[in-house]
């Protein structure tokens, strides 16, 4: 097993994998940027090393320096996280090269599956049913025009080298297509670093359907059943569960084969998901591999009791899978909000600054996987998560009531966050009744205002609002506050330290 | 003591008065006995005739941020906001229409010159924040009169980006 590993990413994320490494043992290395000195992910990883400035083209993606780095301070493996150098074949390969593990598929499988146009030929050699689309990239963009017609509008654009809806456009009519496609290359090349982006067929109102599988290096593969993960804003996901309302048995286990056999025919390692359509005759397509962790793998986690990051690590450093596909079941019900710093009554613009103060949901069933504090800054150069909200219950209908009232109990004061629309998402009659398609938010919540806030709520803010400017105008005067009036040992002890003399 | 508050751009006046027993709120309408407690700095509980609330509160210069209940307040004394409100009236005045950009980001690309014509709707630039690009628009019909940004540009919500002026 390893000793260090270095963490090649920040937020909540790189939060998650170093608890991981703790429970396991290792050592973690973080790494960050100017903008990130008072991260979270610096203050609990083991080290931390500035790599450079704000911009993560300048930082995060230096893929040169942080694998000097990782040889500098010992770590034996680099742990990409998702985004920024995750699904980076090029940076996999030299991780190889240079002798340290990419805590990942390896090159050559993360080459072909990042690449989707390739690996939708892959997969149609191996019969498995893929959406109509562009067969390569074209080296001149008037020949998007020519693809377009082909394939039927509306066309979907898609960035080649990534997901998470960075480069993606939908265009309903031809005279769109040019400044959707220049617009999608600059997203994707700022995203990713690679332009190239792609068309295919857009089918309407399917659900977003996903397996997560993994495969240790000794040939085994097993899939942990499916993410339903169609509920979406500007295409990325905002609201995922498993199990899916849309799959019987048969079904899941015919998709789950699937998932296999493509991990399989890529010649895939580690975790993996595998991504497919399904349209509303229940036919699924293969859409594409995340060779990565995904977002929402704590779903996944808690019903089937798989430290998906564990296992990761475990793959990594050569270990067998300690069980089989028949070993593993689902158990109960799990849901994951994805909480962003957006502005849900404002197009859901970004929205960085100060959280000034944070309140994590607790309680029976309730996770909390975040990257902020209270007094923490969001800054503007990166993805706008701040933390993923994950309960888990016995059937659907708790785990939603459960999710509304973690949501209710869940405060975050000084920037906007997606917190209140989700709440009316797990509300909603039509989620609650498990109709979910990718279409949902635009076609349910277009028009979303919020709830009317009550009289009696107002009035109650106001006097919190008159008790503080009479407490903070009596500090300003000098005057003595009255302490709060409830009986405390601590205040009686006085200084006391443990085993202290 | 009285208090006036701008609650989500509404104003309202109210009392509270610290007695022995408690407070009393009163909003003009109607009076309350109410128990308010500091449980923290950042907590406030708040008993009415038996009925239990708790306030989280934070405060960033003159703004109070609230929450009650999974519902979010934001709380401000009228005076302060009041003057942002002239210096944006003084602005409108002189006919001019300043662009500003809705939030903090890097301006990707600028789609107009001066002194072009410009639909409403049109797009004037692109500004990245977060990864996600955002196109700001021309929200009237008229002229570009000045641009204040290049491309590269990290630009913050109050910044001017481009000036309008409207067709006559």
């Amino acid at each position: 097993m390893f000793k260090k590993i270095l963490i090649a990413n920040r937020g909540e994320i790189a939060v998650r994998i170093i608890k991981a490494c703790q429970e396991m043992g290792i050592l973690t290395a973080a790494v960050y940027s100017e903008v990130d000195r008072e991260s979270l992910h610096v203050q609990m990883a083991d080290e931390a090393v500035c790599i450079g400035p704000a911009p993560a083209m300048e930082s995060y993606l230096k893929m040169d320096k942080i694998i000097q780095l990782a040889h500098q301070i010992s770590a034996e493996a680099i742990h990409p996280g998702y985004g920024f150098l995750a699904e980076n074949a090029g940076f996999a390969q030299k991780c190889e090269r240079e002798n340290i593990i990419f805590i990942g598929p390896n090159s050559k499988a993360l080459s072909l599956v990042g690449d989707k146009v390739r690996s939708r030929q892959t997969m149609q050699k191996a019969g498995i049913r893929i959406i109509p689309g562009m067969k390569s990239i074209p080296k001149d963009i008037s020949e998007y025009n020519k693809e377009a017609q082909r394939i039927g509008y509306p066309v979907m654009i898609k960035a080649s080298a990534g997901g998470g809806g960075k480069g993606m456009r939908i265009v309903y009519e031809e005279k769109k297509l040019k400044s959707a496609l220049e617009a999608g290359m600059r997203e994707a090349k700022s995203a990713f670093g690679d332009e190239s982006v792609y068309l295919e067929k857009y089918i309407e109102e399917p659900r977003h359907v996903e397996f997560q599988a993994l495969a240790d290096n000794h040939g085994n593969i097993v899939h942990l059943f499916e993410r339903e993960c169609s509920i979406q804003r500007r295409h990325q996901k905002i609201v995922e569960e498993t199990p899916s309302q849309a799959l019987d048995p048969t079904l899941r286990a015919k998709m789950g084969e699937t998932a296999k056999k493509v991990i399989e025919v890529s010649g895939y390692n580690n975790a993996g998901t595998v991504e497919f359509l399904l349209d509303k005759d229940k036919v699924f397509y293969f859409l594409e591999v995340n060779a990565r962790l995904q977002v929402e793998h704590p779903v996944t986690e808690l019903t089937t009791g798989v430290d998906l990051v564990h296992q990761q690590i475990s793959i990594a450093s050569g270990e067998k899978l300690s069980f089989q596909q028949e070993g593993l079941q689902q158990k109960g019900h799990s849901i994951e909000c994805r909480i962003y710093a957006e502005d849900p009554h404002n197009d859901f613009l970004p929205s960085s600054g100060k959280v000034l103060f944070l309140k994590e949901p607790k309680g029976p069933g309730v996770r909390h996987d975040g990257g902020i504090y209270s007094g923490c800054e969001v800054p503007i150069y990166y993805d706008p998560i701040l933390a993923k909200l994950i309960v888990w219950a016995e059937d659907r209908k708790l785990a939603c009531q459960r999710m509304v009232n973690a949501l209710n109990d869940y405060v975050i004061l000084g920037i906007k966050t997606t917190i209140d629309f989700l709440k009316d998402v797990i509300s909603h009659p039509q989620f609650r009744a498990g109709k979910t398609t990718t279409s949902f938010i635009p076609k349910y919540f277009d028009k979303w205002e919020g709830r009317e806030k009550t009289d009696e709520h107002l009035r109650v803010v106001l006097m919190a609002s008159a008790f503080d400017s009479l407490n903070s105008t009596q500090a300003q005067k000098g005057e003595k506050i009255t302490p709060k009036e409830i009986y405390s040992p601590w205040q009686s002890l006085g200084k006391w330290r443990i085993g202290g003399k | 003591m009285d208090f006036e508050f701008l609650i989500d751009d509404k104003l309202r006046k109210i009392s509270l008065e610290r007695k022995e027993s408690g407070f009393v709120f009163s909003d003009g309408e109607k009076t309350y006995g109410v128990d308010i407690y500091s449980i923290s700095s950042h907590v406030i509980s708040i008993l009415i005739e038996g009925r239990s609330y708790q306030v989280y509160l934070a405060r960033e210069k003159e703004k109070r941020y609230l929450s009650l209940e999974g519902e979010e307040f934001i709380v401000q004394e009228p005076e302060a906001s009041q003057e942002g409100v002239q210096k944006g009236e003084e602005k409108s005045k002189e006919g001019e229409l300043t662009v500003k950009a809705p939030m903090p980001g890097k301006v990707i690309k600028i789609n107009v010159s001066e002194n072009e014509e410009v639909r409403k709707n049109q797009t004037l630039a692109i500004v990245e924040a977060m990864k996600m690009e955002n196109e700001i628009k021309s929200n009237i019909e008229g002229f570009v009169k000045k641009i204040f940004i290049s491309p590269g540009d990290l630009v913050d919500s109050e910044k001017p980006l481009i000036e309008l002026e409207l067709k006559k």
